[in-house]
């Protein structure tokens, strides 16, 4: 059995990583990070998914905790790594969509290889 | 061509009164269950900033500039910070974040597994909560008000 | 021991009352950044003291008294471990921002969006103590995107001029990647062995060397490599530092390449793939990593970044650029030090070389800072940088001449200032190694005394129109720099105390010969 997971994961990773190097326009690039940063957080969450004396995990979810006696759950600590690097990729999102129209309004254009009065 | 600052129609504003308190309602249950299911602080507040986004598109900039005021949402920002920092000192007689509540605390103490349990978890929740959703509505406030095009 | 937590307390609580504050008005948020910055600069030299004196590492669990779990055998909280090199790089870091916040109460006096700012430098200043004092990887991970974030906020502060956009754009979009890689790596590293913790990672590894283990580290280094600013990669550390302010150009430039870049490397290499443990296996007939090949690729990159820093300084017109470019050759040094260290472990040259690297972090952040205020001075009162318009500036403005002649001359190396004696432990651990790599060294330091010099002749020259009018500036703007040019020159002439009683221990906790980081540990764990 092949495991799909990694297998998306690391495609992710790796068109994020074209999308970076290859275009041009400023906005595509910020989405280019944000989908090597997703590509790692998928790569993180499956790495909790464990089968554990044959039975399948379930969600960690606590309301009607006694009639769950006995089944196993996905692993906590790779869904508490995740949410802390989704935070940090939601304000690099917000602080790079601000920086971009910034630097519209003065370049006027949204090309980066015209960002290029700063040389030498 | 539609002026700059006007809303988006009567359907659209309807709909929105009547939209964003349930998900208002919505978030302030993801807040408060974060120790029992998915969820907590970052997650309820981002879907609570959902809202507040509903309303600055829906209801157009004019109307927004009335309703929010920056000083007053950067001062809750600092309270959101300073409520999470003090709950994680309360125990620091131990160590830094020891969960006093917990284990002899007045309130949070019941059973695993009920909505008052977990020590501070709760109130750590509210703070994040509360200083997310400033945080993203400022943000998105201050880009949407960004007019300084050349012409 | 228990003064530690307040080292993270105090710039987190300065940092979050800070929009309740500016509302009371502008001269009570000076007070309060002073005062907040002053009490850290207090509580990170009696952690060092106490660190000093017993000579032993200090573990700190947050969350309960022990890190190991409830009925398991191995660690699940996370831990704070500071070693001696730690304590260093916390009080020189609290130190120079200290002065930093100083300067910018004057520098900035002409901008808005004060209270932004200042929230900013004190988060940067949280991000790395959190750095140097952490032991848990996913922590450091955490501390390291705090401190990049302010750190991209702060080069794009002025958005009324393109340098400053154009700068954050380039520095935000590189950091951001790297730091992406830096989390690929430890997500691998995660996905192999199951835990987090630094020192306990550290005897899984030496117990299961896998492939993906050596790929994750060649992710880690990759990626902090391209955050200390190592050519080929070298590019936006030449646009971001002068475009930012120069109070914090000088953190910058000083600091963050420091404690996010080289100290992580190190941190990383000695801490977790410790090579002493895997050549201690290797007579074994164990299966075992092969850590030489790392440190010759360090002391390649290392080789480049001296010789091609140093040398692009000497053409440059900018005078920030030519700090910044200067910044980059100094790091080949620090890197130089540390290869060595590496492929030279548990002999004497190994030692020389890391005391020589750890001595080389403190004086280049003692020197840049000043360089860079240095800088500000200029800016702030002729208000030009271009050194072709600056000529004559040493009749007008004499202290600053003189601050910057002793800076100038503590970064080439001239013998009774602090950057001879760690200069001399680096030029002499590569000439008893390998004697090529000595050469390129004093080639390096060539290039840089001909950057110096030129610069050092345009404010030696005929007064050009610009600075007939200037004058010296104000208090908040001396004092800093005759703080820096005193510890330079006390620092110089005590080198050689400072060298045997503070960086020698240093280099020896770092390299742990005994495994001193891991038995730290394992002190919790039923006595090892």
């Amino acid at each position: 059995m092949i495991a799909f997971q990694f297998v998306t994961a690391f495609l992710m990773i790796f068109m994020g990583l074209y999308a970076f190097l290859y275009k041009r326009n400023l906005i595509k690039l910020v989405l280019a990070l944000n989908l090597v940063d997703a590509g790692i957080h998928l790569l993180l969450i499956s790495l909790g998914y464990r089968l554990e004396n044959g039975l399948l995990p379930t969600a960690p979810i606590y309301t009607g905790y006694e009639t769950l006696k006995g089944t196993p759950m996905v692993g906590p600590i790779p869904q508490a790594l995740v949410l802390t690097s989704i935070v940090i990729g939601v304000c690099v999102l917000s602080l790079a969509m601000a920086l971009t129209i910034n630097a519209y309004q003065h370049y006027e254009t949204l090309d980066v290889s015209k960002l290029r009065r700063l040389r030498g | 061509m539609r002026p700059q600052n006007s809303d988006m129609g009567l359907i659209v504003k309807t709909m929105a009164r009547a939209t964003i308190p349930l998900i208002g309602i919505f978030g302030a249950y993801v807040i408060a269950h974060g120790h029992i299911t998915p969820g907590g602080g970052f997650q309820g507040g981002a879907t609570i900033a959902g809202a507040g986004v509903l309303f600055l598109v829906a209801f157009g900039l004019s109307e927004a500039k009335e309703k929010i005021n920056k000083n007053f949402y950067s001062v809750l920002e600092g309270i959101g910070g300073l409520v999470f920092l003090a709950a994680g000192m309360l125990g620091l007689g131990v160590v830094f974040f020891y969960n006093v509540l917990w284990h002899k605390g007045p309130v949070f103490n019941g059973e695993a597994g009920t909505l008052l349990s977990a020590g501070y978890l709760p109130i750590m929740n509210l703070a994040v909560g509360l200083k997310v959703y400033t945080g993203l509505v400022s943000a998105l406030f201050a880009i949407a008000l960004f007019r300084r095009w050349k012409k | 021991m228990n003064v530690l937590p307040w080292l993270i307390i105090t710039p987190l609580f300065g940092a979050f009352s800070m929009p309740v504050i500016s509302l009371l008005g502008g001269k009570f948020r000076e007070h309060w950044v002073v005062i907040v910055s002053g009490l850290t600069l207090g509580i990170a030299a009696k952690v060092f003291y106490t660190i000093w004196k017993s000579n032993e590492i200090l573990v700190y669990t947050l969350g309960d008294t022990n890190p190991i779990g409830n009925g398991v055998k191995f660690p699940i909280r996370i831990i704070w471990e500071v070693d001696l090199f730690g304590a260093l790089l916390a009080l020189t870091i609290t130190f120079v921002s200290f002065l930093a916040i100083l300067y910018s109460l004057e520098y900035m006096k002409h901008d808005t969006g004060l209270d932004k700012y200042y929230t900013l430098t004190l988060v940067l200043e949280l991000g790395m103590l959190g750095i140097v004092i952490t032991g848990d990887i996913f922590n450091f991970y955490v501390f390291l995107e705090i401190m990049s974030i302010a750190s991209y906020a702060l080069v794009a502060f002025r958005n009324d001029t393109w340098e400053g956009i154009e700068a954050g754009v380039k520095y935000m979009f590189v950091g951001s990647l790297a730091s992406s890689f830096i989390l690929l790596g430890i997500a691998l590293l995660y996905g192999q062995y199951g835990t987090l913790t630094m020192a306990y990672l550290a005897m899984k590894i030496a117990e299961n060397p896998t492939l993906i283990s050596k790929v994750a580290l060649a992710f880690l280094v990759g990626g902090l490599l391209f955050k200390s600013g190592a050519v080929p990669v070298h590019m936006w550390l030449s646009d971001a530092h002068p475009a930012a302010p120069s109070s914090i150009s000088a953190m910058l430039s000083g600091l963050v390449i420091k404690a996010g870049g080289v100290y992580a490397i190190a941190r990383i290499i000695f801490g977790i793939f410790n090579p002493g443990l895997h050549s201690y296996l290797k007579a074994f007939d164990m299966p075992a990593l092969n850590l030489n090949t790392l440190g010759w690729i360090i002391i390649f990159f290392a080789c480049l970044t001296l010789v091609i820093g140093n040398a692009m300084a000497v053409v440059q017109n900018d005078m920030k650029r030519l700090f910044a470019f200067s910044s980059v050759g100094q790091i080949g040094y620090i890197l130089l030090g540390f290869g060595i260290g590496i492929v030279a472990y548990g002999d004497k040259i190994g030692e020389i070389a890391l005391t020589g690297a750890v001595y080389h972090i403190v004086n280049h952040a003692v020197i840049k800072g000043l360089l860079f205020f240095i800088a500000g001075a200029v800016i702030h009162q002729v208000g030009t940088k271009n050194l072709n318009e600056l000529s004559g500036l040493a009749r007008r403005m004499p202290f600053t001449t003189l601050s910057f002649i002793i800076g100038a001359a503590a970064i080439i190396g001239l013998p009774p200032l602090n950057g001879f004696a760690s200069k001399w432990l680096i030029y002499e651990s590569s000439a008893m190694y390998n004697p090529i790599l000595a050469v390129i060294a004093v080639i390096g330091t060539v290039f840089s005394l001909a950057a110096y010099t030129r610069v050092l002749f345009t404010f030696l020259g005929v007064e050009s129109e610009k600075v007939k009018m200037v004058k010296e500036p104000g208090n908040a703007m001396i004092v800093p720099m005759l703080v820096l040019v005193i510890i330079i020159l006390v620092m110089g002439i005590l080198s050689w105390q400072i060298s045997d009683k503070i960086m020698l221990p240093t280099a020896k906790m770092l390299e742990q010969l005994n495994g001193e980081y891991i038995m730290a540990l394992l002190k919790f764990m039923g006595g090892g």
